[in-house]
């Protein structure tokens, strides 16, 4: 019968964590797994520096193999860790697998894991075909990076899925709980990168720009929050968000660089770096302290809506005056070197540190409520995502 | 229906039947001979310059550089928008010396936007620093089919994807979340095999976006793929002369900058009769309006269906070559003298299939036939003109260039306008000098002057008397006539040859 373990059944009482196994030392494969969906995510943001600064590279340039380098050592590592638990481990090693395709045994993100890993290969001889074919790209996403896209983000999930496991059978260590939330975060940095067209500083002021990351954020902010065992477990990836961006801000223009394609209308002489990563601490923090005080079934619409409506009002209150700062800060050189832009970014709004637009008035009103709709959804989708995450044991 | 889109159709209709990676030129400035040629001088030294665009926009242009003379040290590359110039382009690549080849330096440029490019070539030596610009039309001109072993290569990924997304699926909802060790009941069965059912349709409609989604961008690209304007030609009887109106019926050609004249001409038009190319005309239509250009067509061309290229560049220096079909009637009135431009010129016949080519004064045309000559493999075209008593013929400017020449294969599908320069527009080059500078006036009403173009006559160094040369590669095997004019006692003279390429 399809899904059917082999194994007879367990001696002892079954639904109960094993909190009280002995502590065993995080499993390398797992590290790797957290180290790939970094080396990815990094990757990818050096590849958009790259493009917008030195503008041409090729296969082999060090973004690419940052990129590369992660889905490898994730292929690799779930990979051994799968072929080691089906073919040489214990009986026990495999009680806490999911089966696949009947002989294999592996950990839920492990299978997710290799899955990304495949994504990404097949995106790569359809992205050179696709360049020969239509040539460079002037957008980020185009539907070989869409695939590319997918396999990233399923890397990361499935390095968010097996720390996950582990943080829900070994109740007691702390160390799980932090790394579930630095994965969280991660993979938060991979949906506001990939939606990063709208979120410009000089489009903080449309409401298009709140729609957007209402759309995209609860749902990664909401589902660690439900499925995380820390106490601010959304406030702690929603940091790892801000932590690594801020990294690669400051990190990013020590290295000189310049354009080498035209048009030239800004002459960038420094890698440019990531936008000031967005103030997501602020409603991480509101939707923690709902969830503390929510009582014991977090589920439903009821607590999506008050998540959703939260999350909105929090981000506009604290986004939208800091915005004005951002754009105060592109108009001077600070180690954040905000006032640097693409090489190939004429003179104009983003330039001056100003707005494309101003939305003001009734404008707002029914921009935040579309927004609110959307975070609700997005919360809603966060909620049955976060109680599954929750009870992930394998 | 134009020219234009009927073979934009034509193309994709082929690249889909072939399914191999076949890249299919389409029209470019000149007709199906997108590759641009140059010779003359880099300040001190002579040099060739020879740039195979690419055929998709952004992508990769070989440029090589050819230095026959001269100690050269290094050669450098740099790519220039007509709009930024040299302020918006990146530092000049080196170009590297080709391995075997002693006197030969290659590079490749990003032509990133599509428009009015040109590469800046410096040669650097014991006589100094040189420099030209060599104007680059950058227009995407092909179409690329998959080739089976790829597209059943990503189809069979494409697949082991989608039945992986099922598994992980329904062994999430199966096992993942029960306790190690316990064996998922018959329900948890049920419901992960519901959850599969359920994600073939979710998973199948994102394939059908994606699949959508690839569509579109393909059908932007090829709305973006480089098309003449759509032009109409048609000729009728004023007042006994033969009047041959061009009308451009394309409402892109707005968002076109303004014509320039080249060598005081608005147009350079040419007519080649069908089917067997026996009748070819060099003439010079003017602006009855925004939109028309017209001409009396001279009385001694036969009647027949013509095919027309018309070929004109913009203030960006972008050239652009009308094709058209045209019906001409017979003469009114045989013999009689028509007022034209004194430029035009035309000559009735075949083309010759030996070397040497009897013209319309008693002289005589030599063309010193390359024994290697085939498609793909640059070359120089070199003839000599000599009198009726058989010395050098001395020559005289023809339009500012010692010489013109245009090559059509029989088909029609390539056809070229060229001078001992190449294939570059002159006033072209100009333009990007002069606003490099950053001296260009406007009249009152808006037109660009350019200085008189300056005297090409003795383009070539050490060019001999009676001696003309081009440099071209056949871009296709096929059959090719060669037209070559030349101007000696003030009359145009046109010889034709026949060339087999192989």
């Amino acid at each position: 019968m399809p899904g059917a373990s082999t194994l007879p059944a367990p001696a002892r009482a079954p639904a109960r964590d094993d909190a009280r196994a002995p502590a065993a030392s995080v499993p390398w494969h797992v590290l790797a797994v957290l180290f790939a969906s970094t080396s990815v995510i990094v990757g990818v943001l050096w590849d958009i520096s790259w493009h917008q600064t030195i503008g041409r590279d090729t296969f082999w340039s060090y973004p690419h193999m940052a990129m590369y380098l992660g889905g490898v050592v994730s292929g690799v590592a779930c990979g051994w860790h799968v072929l080691h638990t089906s073919f040489a481990g214990s009986a026990q090693d495999r009680a806490g697998t999911v089966s696949f395709w009947k002989y294999f045994h592996g950990s839920l993100g492990a299978w997710v894991c290799i899955w990304g890993a495949i994504a990404m290969l097949t995106s790569a001889p359809f992205d050179d075909w696709w360049h020969n074919a239509y040539g460079l790209d002037v957008k980020i996403l185009s539907p070989p990076h869409a695939v590319l896209a997918l396999g990233i983000l399923a890397i990361q999930l499935g390095a968010m899925l097996m720390v996950l496991s582990l943080q829900n059978r070994h109740g007691d260590q702390r160390a799980y709980r932090w790394m579930f939330a630095y994965a969280a975060g991660l993979v938060l940095i991979n949906l506001t990168t990939m939606s990063s067209e709208y979120t410009w500083r000089s489009a903080q002021h449309d409401m298009l720009f709140y729609k957007v990351v209402a759309g995209v954020v609860p749902l990664v902010l909401v589902a660690p929050a439900l499925a995380g065992r820390l106490r601010w477990p959304a406030t702690a990836a929603a940091a790892a968000y801000m932590g690594v961006l801020l990294a690669l801000t400051i990190i990013l223009p020590l290295f000189p660089a310049e354009p080498k394609l035209a048009p030239v209308r800004f002459p960038i002489d420094r890698m440019m770096p990531p936008q000031f990563p967005l103030l997501l601490i602020v409603p991480a923090l509101a939707i923690d302290l709902v969830l503390q005080r929510w009582g014991a079934r977090k589920k439903g619409w009821m607590l999506a809506a008050v998540l959703g409506v939260l999350f909105v009002a929090t981000f506009f209150v604290a986004q939208w005056p800091f915005a004005n700062v951002l754009n105060w800060l592109a108009t001077r050189e600070t180690i954040l070197h905000q006032e640097l832009r693409p090489y190939m970014a004429g003179d104009g709004a983003l330039s001056r540190g100003e707005f494309w637009s101003e939305a003001s008035g009734m404008v707002i009103v029914k921009g935040l409520g579309i927004a609110a709709v959307l975070a609700i959804l997005s919360a809603r989708a966060g909620v049955g995502w976060g109680n599954f995450m929750a009870r992930v044991k394998r | 229906m134009s020219g234009g889109t009927i073979l934009r159709r034509m193309a994709r209709r082929l690249a889909a039947t072939f399914g191999a990676a076949a890249a299919l030129a389409l029209l470019a400035a000149h007709v199906g001979s997108p590759n641009v040629f140059y010779e003359g001088n880099a300040g001190p030294y002579p040099v060739r310059v020879v740039i195979r665009p690419p055929g998709v926009i952004p992508g990769l242009a070989e440029i090589s550089v050819r230095v026959p003379n001269g100690d050269v040290r290094k050669v450098t590359v740099q790519p220039v928008r007509w709009d930024l110039g040299t302020k918006g382009a990146p530092r000049a690549d080196p170009a590297l010396p080709v391995a075997g080849e002693p006197r030969l330096w290659s590079a490749e440029l990003w032509f990133m936007d599509f428009g009015s490019y040109s590469v800046h070539v410096a040669v650097e030596g014991a006589a100094g620093t040189g420099t030209v610009i060599v104007p680059v039309p950058a227009v995407a001109t092909q179409t690329l089919g998959m080739t089976r072993g790829m597209a059943l290569g990503l189809a069979g990924l494409g697949a082991f994807l989608f039945v992986g997304a099922l598994t992980i699926v329904g062994a999430a909802v199966r096992e993942s979340v029960l306790p190690p060790g316990e064996v998922p009941d018959a329900r948890r069965r049920r419901r992960s095999w519901i959850a599969r059912a359920v994600a073939v349709p979710v998973l199948a409609l994102a394939l059908l976006g994606g699949s959508r989604w690839w569509d579109a961008e393909d059908r932007a690209y090829a709305d973006n793929l480089y098309a003449a304007p759509e032009t109409e030609a048609s000729v009728a009887a004023v007042d006994g002369e033969r009047v041959l109106t061009l009308a451009i019926t394309d409402t892109t050609w707005s968002r076109f900058s303004p014509l320039m004249p080249d060598h005081g001409k608005v147009m350079h038009m040419f007519l080649v009769r069908e089917p067997g190319m026996d009748a070819f005309a060099h003439v010079h239509p003017v602006r009855a309006d925004s939109l028309r250009f017209q001409l009396t067509l001279p009385a001694e061309l036969p009647a027949g269906t013509y095919r027309l290229y018309a070929d004109v560049v913009h203030e960006s220096g972008f050239p652009q070559t009308f094709v058209e079909k045209v019906a001409v009637p017979a003469a009114a009135q045989a013999g009689a003298v028509v007022a034209r431009d004194a430029d035009d010129s035309w000559r009735v016949g075949g083309g010759e299939a030996g070397t040497a080519a009897r013209l319309e004064d008693g002289s005589t045309m030599t063309w010193e036939r390359d024994a290697r000559l085939a498609a793909g493999r640059e070359t120089t075209l070199r003839f000599r003109v000599t009198d009726p008593a058989g010395a050098p013929a001395a020559l005289q400017p023809y339009m500012g260039m010692l010489s013109h020449a245009a090559v059509s294969r029989d088909d029609g599908s390539v056809f070229v306008h060229l001078h001992p320069a190449g294939s570059v527009s002159a006033v072209a080059q100009q333009l990007f000098a002069q606003r490099e500078r950053g001296d260009t006036t406007r009249t009152a009403d808006g037109q660009l002057i350019m200085r008189a173009p300056a005297d090409h006559a003795l383009h070539a160094a050490g060019a001999q008397p009676g001696a003309v040369s081009f440099p071209y590669e056949f871009p296709k095997p096929g059959r090719y006539r060669i037209w070559v004019q030349v101007k000696r006692d003030g009359r145009v003279l046109t010889g034709a040859f026949d060339a087999d390429v192989p």
